[in-house]
C-alpha cells in the first residue's frame, strides 16, 4: 500500500530512463540502418564486435575521457579558490555570488557560439590581440591539437560556478569556531586551509566529482556548436560519434550500441567514485 | 600570573560591543563573566584570547603588553562553547596537532598528550573521532586541548552549556580540580548564575558592553549595586516595588516571612519547588513573590513581614543602590 505512492516517481524512471535502455540494448543486438530498410535483423552481436575493433569510437573514449578529465579538475580548483573568495566577509557578497552563477544560467548553445566567436579566425578577440601583438593569429579551431583546449575553456567558463555553489554550501558546514581553535594553536592560514579547509571539504569535492564527471562525459551540444567535432574529429566525443551514426550515417543500430557502451564506462566511473565517496563520508563521519 | 584589561572599547558596525572594560584577575583565581546575551561577555573573551582586536586600551598578561600580538604568542588555553574539536581527526590528532604545528618533537609530543589523555581518563578514546563521543566526553577532549597549551591563562566560554543538568554537576567538580586549582587566572564567561557562583572566585556582570558590578558572589546577592543586577542575579527574582518618590525597595524572596504583623495578602498561585515553595501573592504594595519552605501550612491570621535590614534600596532615577547592606 506505502508503495502505491512511489508510483507516479516511479512510472516516470520506467518511461524516461528504464524503457530507453532496454530498447538501446535490444535495438545494439540488431542492424537498424537504410540498408535494412529501418527493420530490425538481428545480428548475434556483430555490432558489438564492431565496436570493440572501432579505432574511431576508442579515439572518441579517449577524447571524451581527456575533455571530462581537464575541465572538472580546472573546475574544480577554480570552484575552490571561488568559493573561498565569496565566502569571506565582504561588501556587496550577495550581487557577487548572483554575478558569478550567471555562466551557469546560461543555454549551453548560446554560450557555445559566443565562445566560438571568441575563438574565431581572424575576427575573434583572441586572434585579434594575438595579431596585435605580433603573433599573428592562433587558429586554434581549426588546430587538431588545440581545439579541443578551447572545448574545455568553454565547459571550465560554463560550469565553474555551478561546482562553486557546492563547494560554497561545504564551505559554509565548516564552523569559525573550528579556524579560531587552530589559530589559536598557531596554525597559519595556509595551515588551516590544508588541515582542516580541503579534509571537511572532501565530500563536496567529491560530490562534484561525480555530477561533473557524469555531466562532461556526455558531453554533446557545446562540442556540437563550437567545433562540431572537429576538425579532423579532434574534438569529436563518443555522444557526437553516436549522434553521427544516428543522423549522419542512419545506421541506428550501431548507434544505440556506441550509446549503451557510453552509459556502461560512465557508470562504472560513478560508482567507482561513489563508493570511494562514501568511504570517505563514513570516514569523517559528516 | 595576573591578567589585566585596561578601559578596552570594542565597536562592531558602529555598535558599542564593549566600552571602556577595565578588569584585573590575579593568579589561581576565578572570574566569571555573568550578563544577558547580547551583553558582550563572548567578545571580551575573544579580546583577551587575541580573535578580535581592541578599538582602544590594553590587556597585560604578567606586565607583558598582548593588546596587539598574535593569539598563539599570548599562549592561552581556550575552551570554546561548541568545543571545537576538528570533526576529521582522531581524539588523539585533536590534541597533537597544536604541538605538531608549534614545532614540538615526536617524542615529546607524545608524552605530553599521553599524560593528558591518562589525567583526563580519555586513553580508550583516543582513537576515535568526536562524533563517536558523548557531550561530556567531548567537552573533556576540549578541556584536555586548553591544558597541553601549558597557557598562562584560561578562556572558558559556556564550558558547560551544551551539557544536560546532571552531567553539568558532575562535570564541576572536575573543572575545579583541572583548572581552577591551578595558578593560572581562568575567566569562565557563562549565562548560567548558578554555575558562576558555584565555581567563581569573582563575579563581574555586564550588561550592555559596561562592567556593571564586579565581586565576589555573595558580595553581588547580598548588595547588588543597580536594580539591574539585583534582578538579574537570584532566582526567584528579587521583589521590586516603589517606596516613595524617587525610592525604589527591593525584597528578596526568601526574605519575606509570616508573622503575625506586617501586610496582608491574598494568595494568587504556588509555585512546588521541592524543597520549598513559592507563593505569588497579591498585597498592598503590590504583587510580591515569598520563598518558604515546603512543609508550612498557612492560616487566615498570617501576615507577612521582612526585616529592615533586608531591604534594598535603589534610585528610581538612577537605577543604583542608595544603602549599604
Amino acid at each position: 500500500m506505502n508503495y502505491l505512492l512511489l508510483t507516479p516517481a516511479f512510472l516516470l524512471i520506467l518511461l524516461v530512463f528504464v524503457l530507453p535502455l532496454i530498447r538501446y540494448s535490444w535495438m545494439s543486438m540488431h542492424s537498424i540502418s537504410v540498408i535494412t530498410g529501418l527493420d530490425y535483423i538481428p545480428n548475434n552481436g556483430s555490432n558489438w564486435i564492431r565496436l570493440l575493433n572501432d579505432d574511431r569510437f576508442w579515439r572518441d573514449t579517449i577524447q571524451t575521457i581527456r575533455f571530462a578529465a581537464f575541465s572538472v579538475s580546472i573546475e574544480i580548483v577554480l570552484a575552490i579558490i571561488i568559493a573561498l573568495l565569496l565566502s569571506q566577509r565582504i561588501k556587496g557578497k550577495g550581487i557577487l555570488r548572483t554575478i558569478s552563477l550567471l555562466p551557469w544560467a546560461l543555454p549551453t548553445t548560446i554560450m557555445a557560439l559566443g565562445w566560438r566567436w571568441i575563438f574565431n579566425t581572424p575576427y575573434g578577440p583572441i586572434d585579434q590581440i594575438s595579431s596585435l601583438i605580433g603573433f599573428g593569429t592562433l587558429d586554434i579551431l581549426s588546430n587538431p591539437d588545440l581545439a579541443w583546449i578551447a572545448t574545455v575553456i568553454g565547459d571550465v567558463w560554463k560550469t565553474t560556478p555551478f561546482v562553486a555553489l557546492i563547494i560554497l554550501a561545504g564551505l559554509q558546514t565548516i564552523p569559525s569556531d573550528l579556524y579560531e581553535a587552530f589559530k589559536m594553536e598557531g596554525g597559519s592560514p595556509l595551515q588551516s586551509f590544508i588541515k582542516i579547509t580541503l579534509p571537511l571539504l572532501k565530500p563536496y569535492i567529491l560530490l562534484s566529482l561525480v555530477f561533473r564527471l557524469a555531466q562532461a562525459f556526455g558531453v554533446f551540444d557545446l562540442i556540437q556548436v563550437m567545433t562540431g567535432g572537429g576538425p579532423a574529429s579532434s574534438t569529436e566525443s563518443i555522444a557526437i560519434y553516436a549522434y553521427l551514426n544516428a543522423m549522419r550515417f542512419l545506421d541506428f543500430g550501431y548507434s544505440a550500441t556506441i550509446m549503451i557502451a557510453s552509459f556502461i564506462l560512465l557508470i562504472t566511473i560513478c560508482l567507482f567514485t561513489w563508493i570511494f565517496y562514501n568511504k570517505l563520508k563514513s570516514k569523517l563521519s559528516i | 600570573m595576573t591578567l589585566i584589561l585596561n578601559s578596552i572599547n570594542k565597536q562592531i558596525n558602529k555598535n558599542w560591543i564593549i566600552q571602556d572594560l577595565s578588569l584585573k584577575v590575579k593568579d589561581g583565581e576565578c572570574l566569571a563573566i555573568l550578563g544577558p546575551s547580547g551583553c558582550g561577555k563572548s567578545t571580551t573573551l575573544r579580546l583577551i584570547a587575541g580573535l578580535e582586536i581592541c578599538d582602544s586600551g590594553s590587556i597585560f598578561i604578567n606586565d607583558e603588553d598582548i593588546t596587539n600580538i598574535s593569539p598563539v604568542d599570548r599562549k592561552i588555553g581556550m575552551v570554546f562553547q561548541s568545543y571545537a574539536l576538528f570533526p576529521h581527526l582522531t581524539i588523539y590528532e585533536n590534541l597533537s596537532l597544536g604541538l605538531k604545528i608549534r614545532g614540538i618533537s615526536k617524542k615529546e609530543s607524545i608524552r605530553r598528550v599521553s599524560s593528558i589523555l591518562d589525567l583526563l581518563k580519555l586513553e580508550h578514546l583516543s582513537t576515535r573521532k568526536p562524533a563517536a563521543l558523548s557531550g561530556g566526553q567531548r567537552q573533556r577532549v576540549a578541556l584536555a586541548r586548553a591544558l597541553l597549551r601549558d597557557p598562562s591563562l584560561y578562556l572558558l566560554d559556556e564550558p558547560m552549556s551544551n551539557l544536560d543538568a546532571q552531567l553539568r554537576e558532575r562535570l564541576r567538580p572536575e573543572l575545579r580540580r583541572l583548572i581552577l586549582n591551578g595558578n593560572q587566572p581562568v575567566i569562565y564567561v557563562t549565562h548560567d548564575q548558578h554555575e558562576a557562583m558555584s565555581m567563581a572566585n569573582r563575579i563581574a556582570i555586564l550588561n550592555d558592553g559596561r562592567l556593571v558590578q564586579i565581586g565576589t558572589p555573595k558580595d553581588i546577592y547580598k548588595t547588588p549595586a543597580s536594580i539591574f543586577v539585583a534582578s538579574f542575579v537570584g532566582r526567584p527574582q528579587i521583589n521590586l516595588f516603589p517606596e516613595s518618590a524617587g525610592l525604589i525597595k527591593g525584597i528578596r524572596p526568601e526574605d519575606i516571612f509570616l508573622d503575625n504583623k506586617g501586610i496582608d495578602f491574598k494568595i494568587l498561585y504556588t509555585e512546588w519547588l521541592g524543597t520549598n515553595q513559592l507563593f505569588h501573592l497579591d498585597t498592598s504594595q503590590g504583587r510580591l513573590r515569598m520563598l518558604c519552605n515546603a512543609d508550612i501550612s498557612i492560616n487566615s491570621d498570617h501576615k507577612i513581614n521582612w526585616k529592615q535590614e533586608k531591604l534594598h534600596l535603589f534610585d528610581s532615577k538612577t537605577k543604583l543602590r542608595i544603602n549599604n547592606g
